[in-house]
């Protein structure tokens, strides 16, 4: 017998299911909980439907956060820029010709008269932040830890620059107005839902599973044949694409857009989510978005005034208190709980650990 | 086949960490790398793996000149290392470890989870499959590295003091596998180990190094008997 391991393993189609079945659990555990949760917003009054669509539009930018950060381990502040140019590629596809030239009468005219689907215009909202990803990543996926952090920021800063100066396509600090807002419950749900797919398709490929290995050791990860700047190149290209279609979602959820709002209270917002949750997993990230919008939905109405039922008092706190409290979460889940809710893990693996402690012997360890 | 070193030499910052020293391995031999601490045999592998590029002398894989290629080339091509440190990928499954490294040799995930599935078995792992790497004890971490380099089909097998920490028996049965691995795959193993009396009994041939330059070479009974060897090596150690 010779290269033992070298000999393709034949699988059996029955194998292949179970298999594809018992990989799933954990996605379409996630699905549902996007559902259920459109489902009952989907009851309740317009101001509790916006808040739970803003936590959707937010679920998928931190699903593309995720798709870098979670799996390469590596701080990447750029993803509200991407977001940023995915808002206004759809904006700018998708706005009726009047408009534009209201708010944008220097747009070359070609841009002027173009009016497309929606639905293309989301998916190109996609597909230009990934080309732009796919340009400058390619000098910045050589860097991790500090470096990897200031060239993303910088990318953030770029954007936020450049967008808000570029007065003949974005109308620069002003606001662009009058775009439809066709992201409704359903809309949002889908996507979100979509997103996740996405996340959890590319993280049982083989880059994934080589991107996740690099954030445990790049040593190690290198002597094993993969190539560190590839993998972290194709998720920090597929995250792009993800923010892109979170930030047309965004656009097209509030109906104006300005540059003001993609830059350090969203970041700091999406990161906050990503490691509340746990930022080494796609349970994490849906955690960690749920629970964060929950508090600052919270927050939000204490800070409106909450009157307690039966008591004459009415409780309200300072303005302000959302962002610090948010922060101060952040902070909490740091010190005390570094893995986030999750711990890291996604729910299959949960559900296999819980198991196994009840009812598998662990081998006794020697030296521990 | 072969892969050597030709006159290699690696200095840091002017001191030598090994210094015109040509190593060689063929597909069907165990070469046992051993001399004292500090002597340059990591550096050794490091330099036939592309983890350290020389400052002069070149590395040849059957034939051809690939000095200069990453570490990664040469993990592609088959020449394949294990390190002392062992460096598992601590917080995934021993399971996803190997399919990390079935992914860099360019393989589906589909397909790398039943290779990975049928590696751990070979090796008796088959049990610890789900288990994350950090919580391994010592000697399961160890074989889930060489589990993990067996993933690449290796060609040549690069093994960094596997048996550190083991007892006798588990030495002992580690050797047998170093034995059946080559066998079974058909690859070149260069071994480094302290432990003389394993090394003798599965090596083909020794090469010692002491203070980064060759002192003896050649069969393990040879090399025993070498004075230059009892006096780098055994009288380093009786001393210490």
């Amino acid at each position: 017998m010779t290269a033992y391991a070298a000999a393709p393993h034949a699988i059996r189609p029955a194998e292949r299911l179970s298999e594809i079945w018992r990989r799933s659990a954990t996605l379409l555990v996630l699905i549902a909980a996007i559902a259920l949760l459109a489902l009952l917003a989907g009851q309740a009054d317009a101001v509790l439907q916006r808040r739970v669509i803003f936590c959707l539009v937010n679920l998928v930018a931190v699903v593309g956060l995720y798709i870098f950060m979670g799996n390469s381990g590596v701080l990447n502040f750029s993803v509200v820029g991407f977001m940023a140019i995915g808002a206004y590629t759809s904006a700018l596809l998708s706005m009726p010709a009047a408009m534009k030239g209201t708010f944008l009468p220097d747009l070359p005219l070609w841009l002027g008269a173009m009016q497309v689907p929606h639905m293309l215009a989301l998916l190109t909202a996609g597909v230009v932040p990934a080309l732009i990803a796919l340009l400058v990543g390619f000098p910045i996926m050589r860097l991790s830890g500090i470096g990897a952090a200031i060239a993303t920021l910088s990318l953030l800063f770029i954007a936020y620059i450049v967008l808000g100066n570029w007065d003949s396509l974005t109308g620069g600090q002003g606001s662009l107005m009058g775009l439809q807002t066709y992201v409704k419950l359903p809309v949002a749900a889908a996507v979100a839902g979509g997103a996740v797919a996405v996340a959890f398709w590319f993280q049982e490929t083989r880059w994934g599973i080589a991107l996740r290995a690099s954030r445990e050791d790049e040593v190690a990860a290198r002597a094993s044949g993969i190539r560190i700047p590839r993998v972290r190149l194709i998720a920090f290209v597929l995250g792009a694409f993800v923010a892109g279609v979170a930030g047309a979602l965004f656009a097209h959820f509030q109906g104006t857009l300005r540059v003001e709002n993609f830059y350090l209270d969203l970041t700091f917002l999406l990161m906050t989510m990503l490691v509340v949750g746990g930022s080494r997993s796609l349970t994490g990230a849906v955690a960690g978005t749920f629970a964060i919008s929950l508090v600052t939905e919270l927050l939000r109405q204490t800070e409106v005034g909450v009157t307690l039922p039966g008591a004459a008092v009415t409780l309200q706190t300072p303005a302000g208190l959302g962002d610090v409290a948010l922060a101060g979460v952040m902070l909490v889940i740091i010190l005390f709980r570094p893995n986030g809710i999750s711990g890291g893990r996604e729910i299959d693996e949960m559900w296999r650990r819980r198991a196994g402690r009840k009812h598998r012997k662990l081998p006794e360890e020697r030296n521990a | 086949m072969q892969l050597s070193a030709r006159d290699v030499s690696v200095s840091f910052s002017g001191v030598h960490a090994i210094e015109a020293v040509s190593f060689e391995v063929a597909r069907d031999e165990i070469v046992g790398l051993v001399g004292p601490n500090g002597a340059g045999k990591t550096t050794m592998i490091n330099v036939l793996t592309g983890f350290q590029r020389p400052t002069a002398g070149r590395v040849l894989l059957a034939g051809e000149d690939v000095t200069g290629q990453s570490a990664g080339w040469f993990a592609r091509h088959g020449v394949v290392r294990t390190f002392q440190a062992v460096r598992l990928f601590q917080r995934l499954t021993v399971q996803e470890n190997l399919e990390a490294a079935f992914a860099g040799a360019g393989i589906g995930r589909m397909e790398a989870r039943h290779r990975s599935a049928a590696l751990l078995d070979y090796l008796g792992l088959a049990a610890s499959a789900g288990r994350e790497a950090g919580t391994l004890n010592y000697g399961d971490e160890r074989r889930v590295g060489i589990a993990r380099a067996l993933a690449l089909s290796p060609g040549f097998l690069l093994l960094d003091e596997p048996a550190a920490g083991m007892n006798i028996a588990e030495a002992e049965a580690l050797a047998a596998t170093i034995r059946r691995i080559h066998a079974d795959y058909g690859c070149g193993i260069v071994l480094i180990e302290h432990n003389m009396r394993l090394v003798s009994a599965i090596c083909d041939r020794l090469h010692v190094l002491a203070s980064g330059r060759t002192v003896s070479r050649g069969a393990p009974a040879e090399v025993m008997a070498d004075p230059h060897f009892r006096e780098a090596y055994l009288g380093a150690e009786a001393v210490a």
